[in-house]
């Protein structure tokens, strides 16, 4: 699928971005707000970073759709994948984790989530489970054991202040204007992100195994009778989006630098935008990660607002992603799902 | 979704509802008591492995849920709610639309139902009859609210093709934030230290029979029990109800017989809606008194789904599967004041049950090669 391609088939997304951007320019010019306060160089930093485990989790899940299983389980990686990169910081570093305890405690964390992945691919592709139902139970599990973790180490559903991600800073070349801090001082989380997008497009659309990954979810006959097992690529999918989200998680602590339990846990919805995100990007790896940045921008504007001295509820202004994914999906639900997605595939004999 | 998408969605939904027809009913009910005891077994290996001792906890399990006359009528209390949210999600299902938003319309619901009866209280006369009155009308708007509340996704799936399972979860996080905005600022009671609504008044509430609770009441359960009736009537012998579960099962069928799929989806959503206005009516008078803010609400709602899923989507089923819930709530209640052990660990279970639920396979398999169950397919 080249760019040109992309943009023939989706005119009615990018259409519907490119106009929803101009709409809201042309408010805030009617309403007279303070544009240069609003969209600054830290907005749009804290924006990458709010939508780097949206569009994490977002891949993941585009790629076990794609083979067939859709995985609405990835709230419930996300609140897994959270509390066990916490908790692993806590018992590697204990009260003063280092950068180096952090990154042991993601891997770690992402090693469990593929844990928990192959068990739940196993109920859905060698039991066939209902994907719908099995991914939901899977939240609850988060909800339920995530907090229970947390209460376990902690006494309390809320870590204490663990680590956060240290920014990296490229020298010289930080100090470009704009791009520089965007860019060149920042999580390297973000720019692992932007990368991992590039990769997932890559390898989905230019290489065999991303061929069979896409033919399992439209013809698993067809790949079946080419002499390559339909259950051995969609396990491999599931454990792949089990462990992105799992990564999603643990990426959204190592930016919080604390977990929090409390209500719907810090995931609090963003494993669901993921999933809005992958089909407003028409379960493009590019198209989700830019989505996931409109979301992510969403979340961060209330921080905007406030500094530019609009006065809105907080409770409202936190409510802007949500309402924006019912938005996007009523307006543009016209996505075209793999053909075979939650059907279980028999082998003929 | 283009057209052949949502044929295909429907045959999914067509392919589990056969499976689940095909399963008897003592198949299904072997199905949900093998999933809560594999559910509870795991939950009692984490306990052990969290270094608590599991037969005491199972002993805690039972105490707090069955032990004695105040933990029978705790159980009871959360049942009663379970069996109205569990049957508001059961008539969604069964006419193959998920509807995950009961949590977000039952507390929309139970917010009208305050907020109505603290309005019109001054236009009625304080004492039984106004109180009744004021009953009446609170309920009443508490059925609107939650029935309009899940029409919205109703409509925007009939109309705009958008997936009813993603926008009403999140339409659950939207109520939650309105409500909290409104019960934090516009709609505190005043003075109120919490974000709280004034309570309502003392002589709107259920009377209390053989129970002795400040919080539960029988009427409340026989109200529940009343709306599982009428919920089993409409959905067997009316039309509507005919036509909700035609288009679920058999889209085309239906279609064919002149039933307008569209609408039908949107009465589905609706009728689902009042019925979670219905529980969440009843929290507030029975159980609260007052709203807080629903991020503190329990997750009513969304142990539905496990609730519905149990009885196999059966209206009548859902009353002996709220039980359970009832049950294993009220225990994680004496847990969380009597026990070492996180009640979160309950939510957990919850979880499991549904994750088992979800794949039926997985024990007939079991039961297949261990010779037990004794089911020739």
């Amino acid at each position: 699928m080249s760019v040109a391609g992309y943009v023939e088939r989706n005119r009615l997304g990018i259409g519907g971005a490119v106009a929803t951007v101009l709409v809201a320019l042309a408010l805030a010019v009617a309403l007279d707000l303070p544009i240069e306060s609003i969209v600054t160089v830290g907005f749009i930093e804290r924006s990458l970073q709010a939508a780097t485990p949206i569009a994490l989790a977002a891949i993941g899940g585009l790629y076990a759709e794609k083979s067939g299983v859709f995985n609405i389980g990835l709230e419930g990686f996300m609140i897994l994948g959270a509390a066990n990169a916490a908790a692993f910081v806590w018992l590697i570093g204990g009260e003063s984790p280092t950068q180096g305890d952090l990154w042991l405690a993601i891997l770690a964390a992402v090693l469990v989530s593929l844990v928990y992945s192959l068990l739940f691919a196993v109920l859905l592709v060698r039991y066939r489970a209902d994907q719908i139902v099995a991914g939901l139970a899977v939240w609850f599990i988060g909800l339920g054991f995530g907090p229970f973790s947390a209460v376990l180490i902690w006494g309390n559903r809320n870590s204490p202040g663990l680590a956060s991600v240290n920014d990296v800073t490229v020298p010289v070349l930080a100090n470009v204007p704009v791009l520089g801090p965007i860019l060149f001082d920042t999580s390297p989380l973000v720019l692992a992100t932007a990368v991992a997008a590039v990769v997932a497009w890559v390898f989905l659309y230019r290489t065999r195994y991303g061929y069979w990954i896409q033919a399992a979810g439209e013809n698993p006959e067809a790949l079946d009778t080419a002499g390559v097992s339909v259950r051995r690529v969609r396990y491999a999918s599931v454990l792949f989006s089990g462990a992105m989200a799992g990564l999603a998680g643990a990426v959204l602590f190592a930016h919080a630098g604390s977990f929090t339990g409390t209500g719907d846990t810090m995931v609090n919805g963003r494993g669901w935008i993921g999933i809005v995100a992958y089909l407003f990007g028409n379960y493009n790896p590019i198209g989700a990660a830019a989505a996931a940045l409109l979301f992510g921008g969403l979340d961060m504007l209330q921080i905007q607002l406030q500094t530019a001295g609009i006065e809105l509820p907080n409770r409202l202004v936190n409510l802007f992603p949500y309402v924006a994914v019912v938005i996007v999906l009523t307006v543009w639900g016209s996505t075209r799902m793999p053909s075979a997605v939650g059907e279980s595939y028999e082998k003929e004999e | 979704m283009s057209d052949d998408d949502r044929s295909r969605a429907r045959a999914l939904l067509d392919d589990a509802a056969v499976r689940m027809l095909k399963a008897s009913a003592l198949q299904r009910l072997g199905i949900a008591i093998a999933s809560t005891a594999l559910a509870l077994a795991i939950g009692l290996v984490v306990v052990a492995a969290a270094g608590y001792d599991p037969v005491t906890f199972l002993a805690d399990v039972f105490e707090g849920a069955f032990g004695d006359e105040n933990s029978i009528g705790r159980t009871l209390k959360f049942t009663t709610i379970f069996v109205l949210v569990g049957v508001a999600v059961a008539v969604a299902f069964r006419a193959g639309v998920f509807n995950i938003g009961v949590q977000g319309q039952f507390i929309v619901g139970g917010f009208a139902t305050v907020v109505a009866i603290l309005w019109l209280a001054p236009l009625f006369p304080a004492g039984t009859v106004g109180g009744l009155a004021l009953l009446v009308l609170g309920t009443l708007a508490g059925v609107a609210a939650g029935g309009l509340y899940a029409a919205i996704p109703g409509a925007l799936k009939a109309y705009g093709d958008a997936n009813e399972i993603i926008t009403t979860i999140m339409l659950n996080f939207i109520a939650v934030g309105v409500v909290g905005y409104l019960v934090e600022g516009p709609l505190r009671g005043e003075g109120n230290r919490a974000p709280n609504t004034a309570r309502i008044p003392e002589y709107v509430s259920l009377p209390s029979v053989v129970f002795d609770s400040p919080d539960f009441s029988l009427v409340g359960l026989a109200v529940a029990l009343v709306v599982v009736g009428i919920v089993s009537v409409v959905m067997i012998r009316t039309r509507i109800g005919y036509d909700m579960v035609t288009s679920g099962h058999q889209e085309s069928a239906a279609t064919f017989s002149g039933v307008d799929a569209g609408r039908t989806v949107v009465t589905t959503m609706a009728f689902s809606g009042m019925i979670a206005g219905v529980a969440g009516a009843v929290f507030a008078v029975m159980i609260q008194g007052y709203y807080s803010d629903p991020g503190g609400v329990a997750t009513y709602g969304f142990d539905a789904i496990a609730v519905s899923l149990l009885a196999a989507n059966n209206p009548l089923g859902v009353v002996p599967a709220a039980l359970l819930f009832g049950g294993l709530d009220s225990a994680g209640t004496h847990i969380g004041i009597n026990s070492d052990v996180p009640p979160q660990l309950i939510d957990g279970i919850v979880g499991l049950v549904v994750l088992f639920v979800a794949a039926p396979e997985l024990f007939r398999m079991a039961a297949r090669r261990t010779g037990l169950g004794g089911e020739r397919r």
